[in-house]
Order: C-alpha cells, then sequence, then structure tokens
C-alpha cells in the first residue's frame, strides 16, 4: 500500500491546483519519447498486477460488493490485457508513413483526461484508464465513486507511483480525494476529455460538459438459447458470467430467452449447477426488494444469490449460484427485466426463435440500447438465426456462445475484440463511441499531406491504321484474325448517296461478312437518331459497327453502341458532370462485349476516331451534352485520307480550324502532359503550314493529295492529345454557341478562339483551375511556346501571345472563317436573348472542368460578348 | 388596528406548528410565529400572488401585515369542503373525485410564472440538507442534475386536503407556500409519495396511474424522481416517514 502524502483535494479550491499541476506535468510529458513512455506504460502496469489481490480486497471491503476473487480477475486484467494489447502500438509522434503517398499519420495525446470511475469495477476501471492515459501521453484526472474512494485512490497512487519510478513527471496523475458533484462538475468542464463510466446521470453529466465525451452507459444483456445449442455450454458459460463478481459486470447476462422445446432441459441444467427457480410467491418477494419505484435497489448490487434471498425473505440454500425469475412480461414494468447488477436473472419461455428475438429486443430496448447482446447456437448450422439476430439487436456488441461479462470486455474469448474496461454504445446508447474503448480514443491524429501529383495516363484505341488507302487492308481483319459475322454501318445521307460506303460495302462481302447500312445521321446528330439506329441494331445483331463519315456519324454510331449494348443505361446518368474521370460517381457500363467498333473520319477535324466523347444533343431540349468515358472510346480507327480529298471548302475549313481547337485547349489543359503536348504541337505545326493548301484544293477542287493527309493525321493526333487531356472553355463556349445559334462546330471554335486564349493567359486570374500539376497560372508561358513552335519570336510571352493570336487571325482569314459572331448571328437581339441561358450552359459544360483558369459565369458572358462584337475587353 | 384578542377559539381553522389561520368574515389571516422569518413570509405572498395572476382558481391574497409581533397574510375565505373530506364522505365516489384531482393538477402545469423559484434549485439544496451520507447524497445529486429542467407551475404539496369545491363546485386549490417551476413529473413523483406517506398506498397506485394515461408520461420517467422526492420529504425530518423513505431513496443509478 501506498505510503506517500499528498495534498488533498476535498474543494474546489484544492481542485483547482492539483489540475494545474497535472496540467503543467502533462506539458512535460507531451514530449517524451515512445521509447519512454512504454517504459512508463510496463512499470505502470506491472505495479497494478502485482497489486491485484490487495487492491481486490481493498475493494469489497469498502463497498461491501463483489466477490475478492473475481476482482482480482478484473485487476490483473485490466493491467495485463491492455499492456500486451497496446505493448507495441505506436501512439507517439509519427505513428505511420508512406512515403511515396506524401502521407503522414502523427499521434498527439489530448491533454488531461477526466475519468469518471464507477463503485461496481473501482480498481479495474482506474487502472485501465490510467494506463491508456500514460500510453498515450495524456494527463489524467480521476474522479472516484464516493462508496469507492478509497480503493480506487489507492489503486491510482499504486500506478502513479510505478510510472513515476519508471520517469514520468510526478503530477501526471490526480484524483478527487472527497468527492462532490461540483468538483466532478468542474474537473469536467476543466478537462481536455471525459471518460464517464457511471450511470446515466454521471454520462449525462459528461455530455453536458461542453467537453468531448467518451460515456457510456447501463446494458442490459439478453441471452438467447436457441434449441441448436449445445446446451451444457450454454448454462454453464451463463452462471460463470452471471456470478463473475456477483454480476457486476456491465455486460452481464440480465434474461434469458429459451424457446419452449428446450425449456425444461435448459431449466433442470439450471438447476443442477445450483441454480434457484423462484416460485410466483416469492418472485413478488424478490421483484419487491429488488426494484424500488422503478429504481435498482442499491442493497443488492453486488450481492450473492443467498444474502439478495433473505433480503427478500426467501430461503434458499447459501451456495445457490443465482436467482431466477420466471417471467413473462419483457417490458420494464417487470422489475425482473431490469438491469440488476447482482446474480438474478429474469426467464422467459418463448414459442420459437423469432419470438425469442421480439423479447430479447424489447429487453435492450427498454435499458440496454447500444450496449451488449448474446445467443447459443450453432454457429455452423443455424446461419440464418444469426445473421437474424445480428440485425434485430441494436446492440454494439453481439456475442455468439460466449458468457457476455468476459465476452464483452474483450480478448478472453475471442482476441480479434479490443480488451477494454470502457464499453462503447453508439448513437443508441447516446455514446459518441460505438466500440470498446482504448488507446486511439485518446490521441489527436495528425495528418501530413505532402503536395502530390496526380497518376495520369495516355490512353488510344487498341488500333490505329494510317495512310491513304489504307482502308480495304484495315478492314481485311475483320475476316482473318478479329473474325465477324455481321456489321452494322452508320454514315449519313451524303455520304452514302455518294458512294462513300461502296468500299466498305465491297469488302464486307468479300469477306463473307453480313451487313446493313444506316445512312439517316443529321449533322449534330440527336439522341432520337442514336435511338432509331439502336433499334435497328436491336434487330440487326451485329457483332462489328463501322462508324463512317465526320464527328457526327462517328459519335451518333458511339451512342447507338452503348444503347445496342446496353439499352438498360439512362442518358442522363451518362450525361452527368464530374471532376475526374476516375472518380466519377456515374460507372459507365462495359462496352465491347457485343460489338467491336470502328471508326474511320471522312473529315479531318474532329478526332471522334480516337477520342472517349461523343457529343449529342438533346432534341427535346436542345442541350449538346459532350459524353465521356473511355468506354467510348473505338477500338480501331482507320485515318484514310482518300475519304478526304473531295471535302468542300467550307467542311475543309470549319473542320480544320476545329483541329486547331483541339490542339490548342489538350496545350493548355490543367491535365496536359508530355505526351499530348508532343502530339498537339505536331498537329499545330502541320495545320498551320498544310491547311491553306487544303483549302484552296477544296476551292479550286484540284486534288492535294499531300495536303490531305498531312490534315488527316494532323486531326485525328490532335485527337489524341484531347483524348487525354481533355478540353477547355474554347469547347464549352462553342459547344452551347453553336447548339443556340446553329453555328458549325468547328466556326464555333473559330470565334471563340482568340478570346478564351487571352482569358486563359491572364497572370493573375480570379481563379486557377483545381489540379496539382497546375501550380501556378502559367497558361501565357504555355501559349509562348506554342508560338515559338510555329516560328514565331518576340521579346517576352506576351509579345508571342499576341503573335500567336495575330497568325490564328491570319489563318482564320485565309480559310474564309469570319472574325465575329455578329457576322453569323446578325441579329444582335436574338443573340443577348439567349446571352444569359447559353452562359449558365457553357459554365455547366463538361469541358469546363480541365481548364487552367476556373470561369466565373460572369466572365463568360464577357467572352461571347467580346466575340460577338469582335472587340476585346478585359475578362 | 388588527389585534390577535379579537379573535376566538372556534374562529380558528386549522392550527399547526408555527401557524395559525383565523376565519375573519369573508377572509382567512394566516398568522405566523416567530420560527418564520419575514422573507419566508413575504415569498409565500408573493408566490401566491405570482399564481393568482396566472388566473388560476386560488384564494386572492387581499394584505400581508402585522399583528402585534406577528406576520400574517390575509386572503379569500373559500367557503366548500376539501376533496379530502369529500373521499372520506363519498368512498364510493373516489375515484370521480381522483379523476377530477388529476384534471385540476394537469391544469395548473398548463401555465407558468417566471418568476417562481426553480424545483431543481430547491430540491438540490433540500438534498444538501438531508442526512443521508455522501454517497447517497452524490448519487441523488447525479441524478437530479440529468432530469429535465421545465417550467410548469409545481405546486409542492399537491393531495387532496389543498383542494376545496365550493358550493356551486368550483375547485380551488390552496396553501402555494411551496409552489416552484420546474417538471411536472417531479410534482406527480411527490403527490404520489404524498399518497403513500398518507397510507394510501392504493389511491398511490391509481394516481399515478391516471396521472400517466391523461399526460400521456411514462411511468419511469415520474418514477426517475421518486428518490429525489424522498430526499427532499425527509428534509422535514418525521421520524415515522425515515424508513419509508430510505427505503425510496436507496436505490443505484445503473452503472
Ligand atoms: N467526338 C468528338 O471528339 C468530337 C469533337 C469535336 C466535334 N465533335 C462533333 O462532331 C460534329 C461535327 O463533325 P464534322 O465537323 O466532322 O461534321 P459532320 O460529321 O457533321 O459532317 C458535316 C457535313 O459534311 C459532310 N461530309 C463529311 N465528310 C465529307 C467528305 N469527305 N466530303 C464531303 N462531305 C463530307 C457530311 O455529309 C455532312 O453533311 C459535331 O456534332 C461536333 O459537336 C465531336
Ligand atoms: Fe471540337
Amino acid at each position: 500500500m501506498s505510503e506517500k502524502k499528498y495534498p488533498v483535494v476535498d474543494r474546489l479550491e484544492a481542485l483547482k491546483k492539483r489540475l494545474k499541476a497535472v496540467r503543467e506535468a502533462q506539458a512535460i510529458y507531451a514530449e517524451y519519447s515512445q521509447e519512454e513512455v512504454d517504459k512508463i506504460f510496463l512499470a505502470a502496469a506491472t505495479a497494478a498486477n502485482q497489486a491485484r489481490l490487495p487492491l481486490a480486497k481493498l475493494a469489497v471491503e469498502e463497498t461491501g460488493m463483489g466477490v475478492v476473487e473475481d476482482k482480482v480477475i478484473k485487476n490483473n486484467y485490466a493491467a495485463e490485457y491492455i499492456y500486451n494489447a497496446y505493448r507495441n502500438t505506436k501512439t507517439c509522434g509519427v505513428i505511420s508513413e508512406d512515403k511515396s503517398a506524401g502521407y503522414k499519420v502523427l499521434a498527439e495525446p489530448l491533454g488531461v483526461v477526466a475519468a469518471v470511475i464507477p463503485t461496481t469495477n473501482p480498481t479495474s476501471t482506474a487502472i485501465f484508464k490510467i494506463l491508456i492515459s500514460l500510453k498515450t501521453r495524456n494527463g489524467v484526472f480521476i474522479s472516484p465513486h464516493p462508496r469507492a474512494r478509497k480503493c480506487t485512490i489507492e489503486a491510482t497512487k499504486i500506478v502513479l507511483e510505478a510510472a513515476v519510478a519508471a520517469g514520468a513527471p510526478e503530477n501526471i496523475v490526480g484524483w478527487i480525494d472527497i468527492p462532490s458533484l461540483d468538483m466532478t462538475h468542474y474537473l469536467m468542464s476543466e478537462s481536455d476529455v471525459i471518460l464517464a463510466t457511471g450511470g446515466p446521470g454521471m454520462v449525462k453529466a459528461a455530455y453536458s460538459s461542453g467537453k468531448p465525451a467518451i460515456g457510456v452507459g447501463p446494458g442490459n444483456t439478453p441471452a438467447i438459447i436457441d434449441d441448436s445449442a449445445d446446451i451444457l455450454l450454454a448454462v454453464n458459460s451463463i452462471i460463470h458470467s452471471k456470478t463473475f463478481d456477483n454480476g457486476m459486470i456491465c455486460a452481464s447476462e440480465q434474461s434469458v430467452i429459451v424457446p419452449e422445446s428446450i425449456y425444461d432441459e435448459v431449466k433442470a441444467e439450471f438447476k443442477r449447477r445450483g441454480c434457484y427457480f423462484l416460485d410466483p410467491e416469492e418472485t413478488d418477494k424478490v421483484r419487491e426488494t429488488m426494484i424500488i419505484n422503478g429504481s435498482l435497489n442499491a442493497r443488492i448490487v453486488g450481492q450473492s444469490a443467498y444474502k439478495i434471498a433473505e433480503m427478500a425473505g426467501v430461503e434458499v440454500p447459501a451456495s445457490t449460484k443465482i436467482l431466477l425469475g420466471e417471467v413473462e412480461i419483457a417490458d420494464d414494468s417487470e422489475a425482473f427485466a431490469h438491469e440488476k447488477l447482482s446474480p438474478v436473472l429474469a426467464m422467459y419461455k418463448a414459442k420459437d426463435f423469432s419470438h425469442a428475438l421480439d423479447i430479447a429486443s424489447q429487453l435492450i430496448a427498454d435499458g440496454g440500447m447500444g450496449h451488449t447482446s448474446s445467443v447459443y447456437l450453432n454457429e455452423r448450422r443455424e446461419k440464418e438465426k444469426l445473421n437474424a439476430f445480428t440485425e434485430r439487436m441494436k446492440t454494439c456488441r453481439i456475442l455468439v456462445n460466449t458468457p457476455s461479462s468476459h465476452g464483452g470486455i474483450g480478448d478472453l474469448y475471442n482476441f480479434k475484440m479490443t480488451p477494454s474496461m470502457t464499453l462503447g454504445c453508439g448513437s443508441w446508447g447516446g455514446n459518441s463511441v460505438a466500440e470498446n474503448v482504448g488507446v486511439k480514443h485518446l490521441l489527436n491524429i495528425k495528418t501530413v499531406a505532402e503536395r502530390r501529383e496526380n497518376m495520369l495516363w495516355f490512353r488510344a484505341p487498341e488500333k490505329t491504321y494510317i495512310k491513304p488507302g489504307c482502308l480495304p487492308f484495315a478492314l481485311d481483319e475483320l475476316g482473318t484474325v478479329n473474325k465477324r459475322e455481321r456489321a452494322f454501318v452508320v454514315t449519313d445521307e451524303f455520304l452514302y448517296k455518294n458512294g462513300y460506303t461502296k468500299q466498305i460495302e465491297e469488302k464486307l462481302t468479300e469477306l463473307g461478312i453480313r451487313y446493313q447500312v444506316f445512312s439517316e445521321v443529321a449533322p449534330d446528330p440527336t439522341l432520337a437518331c442514336a435511338r432509331k439506329g439502336a433499334e435497328q441494331m436491336k434487330h440487326f445483331e451485329p457483332d462489328v459497327i463501322i462508324a463512317l463519315g465526320g464527328g457526327s456519324p462517328m459519335d451518333a454510331a458511339k451512342i447507338m453502341w452503348v444503347l445496342y449494348e446496353h439499352p438498360e443505361v439512362d442518358f442522363m446518368d451518362m450525361a452527368m458532370r464530374f471532376m475526374d474521370i476516375r472518380k466519377r460517381v456515374y460507372t459507365f457500363p462495359k462496352m465491347g462485349e457485343k460489338a467491336y467498333f470502328i471508326a474511320i473520319p471522312t473529315t479531318s477535324g474532329t478526332g471522334s476516331e480516337v477520342t472517349p466523347f461523343a457529343v449529342i444533343t438533346d432534341e427535346k431540349t436542345g442541350v449538346k451534352y459532350p459524353l465521356t468515358d473511355y468506354e467510348l472510346m473505338p477500338d480501331m480507327a482507320v485515318v484514310d485520307s482518300d475519304l478526304m480529298m473531295n471535302a468542300p471548302p467550307s467542311l475543309t475549313a470549319a473542320s480544320g480550324i476545329d483541329a486547331v481547337s483541339h490542339a490548342l485547349e489538350a496545350y493548355a489543359s490543367v491535365m496536359a502532359t508530355d505526351f499530348t503536348d508532343g502530339l498537339a504541337i505536331k498537329a499545330l505545326q502541320t495545320i498551320f503550314e498544310y491547311l491553306p493548301q487544303a483549302y484552296d484544293s477544296a476551292v479550286s477542287k484540284k486534288p492535294a493529295p499531300e495536303a490531305r493527309e498531312k490534315m488527316a493525321n494532323a486531326a485525328t493526333m490532335a485527337g489524341m492529345a484531347f483524348a487525354n487531356a481533355f478540353l477547355g472553355v474554347m469547347h464549352s463556349t462553342a459547344h452551347k454557341l453553336g447548339a443556340f445559334h446553329h453555328i458549325p462546330h468547328g466556326i464555333a471554335n473559330a470565334l471563340m478562339m482568340t478570346e478564351v486564349l487571352r482569358f486563359n493567359a491572364k497572370e493573375a486570374p480570379t481563379k486557377m483551375g483545381t489540379f496539382p500539376q497546375y501550380d501556378h497560372p502559367k497558361t501565357l508561358a504555355r501559349y509562348a511556346e506554342i508560338a515559338r513552335a510555329l516560328g514565331e519570336e518576340g521579346a517576352d510571352d506576351e509579345e508571342l501571345l499576341e503573335k500567336l493570336i495575330a497568325k490564328i487571325n491570319r489563318l482564320k482569314e485565309r480559310i474564309g472563317i469570319k472574325p465575329a459572331i455578329k457576322d453569323y448571328v446578325p441579329d444582335e437581339e436574338a443573340f443577348m436573348s439567349t446571352l444569359d441561358e447559353m452562359t449558365e450552359q457553357a459554365f455547366d459544360d463538361q469541358c469546363t472542368g480541365a481548364n487552367p483558369r476556373y470561369p466565373l459565369m460572369s466572365e463568360i458572358k464577357q467572352l461571347y460578348l467580346n466575340a460577338y462584337y469582335g472587340e476585346h475587353k478585359e475578362v | 388596528m388588527v389585534t390577535l384578542k379579537q379573535f376566538n377559539e372556534d374562529q380558528v381553522i386549522y392550527r399547526t406548528e408555527g401557524k395559525v389561520i383565523y376565519r375573519d368574515g369573508d377572509t382567512i389571516l394566516k398568522v405566523f410565529d416567530e420560527s418564520f422569518t419575514k422573507s419566508d413570509i413575504l415569498n409565500e405572498a408573493l408566490n401566491q400572488a405570482r399564481v393568482e395572476e396566472t388566473g388560476l382558481k386560488v384564494p386572492r391574497i387581499l394584505e400581508v401585515l402585522k399583528i402585534e409581533d406577528h406576520w400574517a397574510i390575509r386572503s379569500d375565505f373559500i367557503p366548500g369542503k376539501t376533496l379530502e373530506t369529500l373521499m372520506k364522505e363519498s368512498p364510493e365516489k373516489e375515484d370521480a373525485y381522483l379523476e377530477r384531482f388529476v384534471d385540476i393538477q394537469i391544469e395548473i402545469f398548463s401555465h407558468e410564472a417566471a418568476l417562481l423559484n426553480v424545483l431543481k434549485e430547491k430540491m438540490r439544496r433540500r438534498i444538501d440538507q438531508s442526512s443521508f451520507d455522501a454517497t447517497t447524497r452524490y448519487e441523488l445529486q447525479t441524478r437530479l442534475a440529468a432530469l429535465p429542467t421545465h417550467k410548469k407551475i409545481c405546486h409542492g404539496d399537491f393531495n387532496p386536503s389543498n383542494i376545496i369545491i365550493t358550493p356551486e363546485d368550483e375547485a380551488y386549490v390552496i396553501d402555494w407556500s411551496h409552489v416552484t417551476q420546474g417538471n411536472a413529473s417531479a410534482d406527480a413523483a411527490l403527490t404520489y409519495m404524498l399518497f403513500h406517506l398518507a397510507g394510501r398506498p392504493d389511491l398511490a397506485q391509481k394516481y399515478l396511474k391516471l396521472f400517466c394515461l391523461k399526460t400521456d408520461t411514462a411511468r419511469q420517467y415520474v418514477q426517475r424522481w421518486m428518490p429525489i422526492v424522498a430526499a427532499s420529504q425527509s428534509t422535514k425530518n418525521k421520524p415515522e416517514e425515515r424508513e419509508f423513505l430510505h427505503r425510496w431513496v436507496d436505490v443505484a443509478d445503473y452503472q
């Protein structure tokens, strides 16, 4: 026993002083290393372990409750099992680290723990709470229950002195000597966290104190013995648990529920092992003794069955282990349905298992929400019953074939369950913790997250074939390696009528592949058109889809492909906007299970043959949706410029400038990589060199095979760039401009192009795009790089940007694109009346996300106005 | 100038330790001896005035005066019989009277008077004053602190002897010296205890059932107050109540 003298804490002033001392000690202790702490933890646990018997004796002597021999086990458990559970747990400083992810977790103490100790398990709970506080570098202040004051304080001193001897600061643990509610309240309100074990009153006080509280509430554990159970094991486990320390562990069984079929057998086993069944008259007597006005008689808590019977005036053998009352009512108008904290059990006869569940739920609802429930059954055979039990019980511990006193505190009958003397009851019990309380609840966790760049990717179709005249060779493999039997060709009317599908049809015939042609795609394809094609596919059941044409047939065919393979998908789900394609809410359906997809462009612009995008218009609302997912990526792209030789001037210009916009936006995108940069730059160099020639050839109708081939390759390269780096505000605004005012897609981009360049190039934008790789506004420099790659020179980036803009304007003019929106939409009023809606939709466009500058809607509006009048105003 | 001599013995309606109540025409005069402080008397008058102002049917306070060395409160005389008397006279109507009794109490609960003393405060003081050991007082205080704080008018001694039914069959509630504001269940627990102390556990049961039914209150909710009201009652130090109250107080808050 401790001999040391400490200042007595018997009133508020003394408490304040001592609390200050503990706080100061804790500030020092907070700096201790893991090694030092572990040494103290070991010393403290050892001392508690060694004092198990004297402390048990003291507790029983002082409180007049419980059994010395069992309290020895509790004390030993609180020292040994807690030590063992946390001996290797890191609780100081860095506790885990992932260097490559730049992620580190540190543990820091909370400060001073206010520990409220109950009378039922005074010494063991004190040992437990002090040990976990010491392990976590917290100070701890013990508030004992007046009935268990001396033994609680003795346990505290023993642990403290051992800790100090091992190097802990002198005042790291404090306690109240003469408890009063005022002092307890003060302690709670001045601590950093409250570990409250006790009755509902104390737990409520803890939660009302304004400090974080880990309070735990009362239990009322029901134990169902199913007819599949091992009765011998069940009954003897319950007796073992219920008699442990005279039934004072909060997880202890309060009621047994037994189905009719085995009721007599169970009863006989209880009797054989020395339990006493009360007759109705005796049951009444015990009722009256046990519960007073709905509350538990304090005098029976932790007493032996014999003593309680004596108090009730019932004669039983002195060796009686448990008093059983056979009762029917499960709500708390029945005294036996209460938590009894003594070796008294209620026994219910259930009609069947489901009736037993009803009784158990009722018992929990009336007195043990969130605590513990127990069931005995054959785990292997009766999985369904166990599932039903698990589902029904609103308890945080569900114990199977286990004595619940021992089972609830953990690590005795199941070795994954955290050992603890403080059992959380979740929100059902009004608690903040639903599990067994341990060191993690006494730590502040610091997460150190270093900046890391997102992993990026490069994806392209499995096969991309290039070179004039490659089409028939590419298709050959449908008859050889990649055997197909039914082909569905999607194109538009013009191309069909002008014989563009001939070559394909002949090849398919030669290969013996049956085919069907759908040629009803109109420019800016609609959902209705895609539905129609999909309907035909449903009947034809193709195993390969061949899309031939500009962006319109290719995009329409992609949507048909989705609707054909997954008729169940909801279009609006696919159109849902996302921030990161890898984290999108909607999981795009898996494509390619029914058909292989081949895209053959006849325009050099959209790049749709190599992109995961499909632009589709909802004809009902007129809204244009750029759908995005790598599932939409064609399996094969065939870039054969022979198909583009006769493209008219307007188409050559519009699709060519579209390719320019793709390369510009991919290069400026926050997701740009070295891979996409290379493609974008090469595409731009090629286009600026060859688009004028291609255009001239379209006007003069004199074929220019080299220019056409170069343009075809450039468009596909630009496509690959933006298939991976994505687009930006140029496309966001162009999509809506095109949709609202029927301007061809490429032209719409051309009209927004220079305005968007200036907008993105701002060195101090209102908001920049959010992406780790995009660390500061740097788009001006990026545009300057493009300008240099195109052979421009300049004193600084600003000048280079101006040169780039001038170069673009010259190109546009050269290929017949007019400078401003008003040249295409002369009706100013009509334009203005759509401006707000266009602005909002453009902002909400999927392409906005990758833009290096995050636009405000007011800024988009100004961009539109500038582009409309062809006059730049600061945005 | 009123003097005590002008009252004769048959004007005495009621005599108890430290107080005598006289009938004086249409009024009654409650005369206190020196065991009461000035503030006790002024407080009682003030509390009753506050209740009166809520519109409840109670005797009006007419004056607070000093007769010789004694403080006194004059209020309306209410003619009629107490419910207690009526219950005794017609046992067959006991259930009906009990129902009326509960209705009157519920009517009181429907009122608030913001300046009345606070029930929980009073209970807290009473527990401190009680002679239970430190452990028990600690548990009682803990229990009390967790109980709800409401603002309903609680009579504080609500029993059938404090209700007068006039010949016109109007009910007046008298004796407001213990009134507070607080949780109705606390007042119900007290009434339940008073029935027990009056040797009528049967009426206590019936009362509680009726109260819970009419107010849709769970029985346990009222029961949570019982150890508290018992501890409070124990400060009256009546030897005959001691054992009974101890039994009620000595309960465990689950742990
Ligand atoms: N999926 C993507 O990645 C992506 C990217 C940009 C644009 N788009 C979309 O693509 C569509 C625009 O595509 P587009 O510019 O290729 O035009 P388009 O497919 O709409 O074709 C326009 C017209 O040109 C004709 N045409 C096509 N090829 C021809 C040729 N070789 N010779 C003569 N005439 C020919 C067509 O028959 C049609 O009448 C828009 O809906 C746009 O939103 C898609
Ligand atoms: Fe485009």
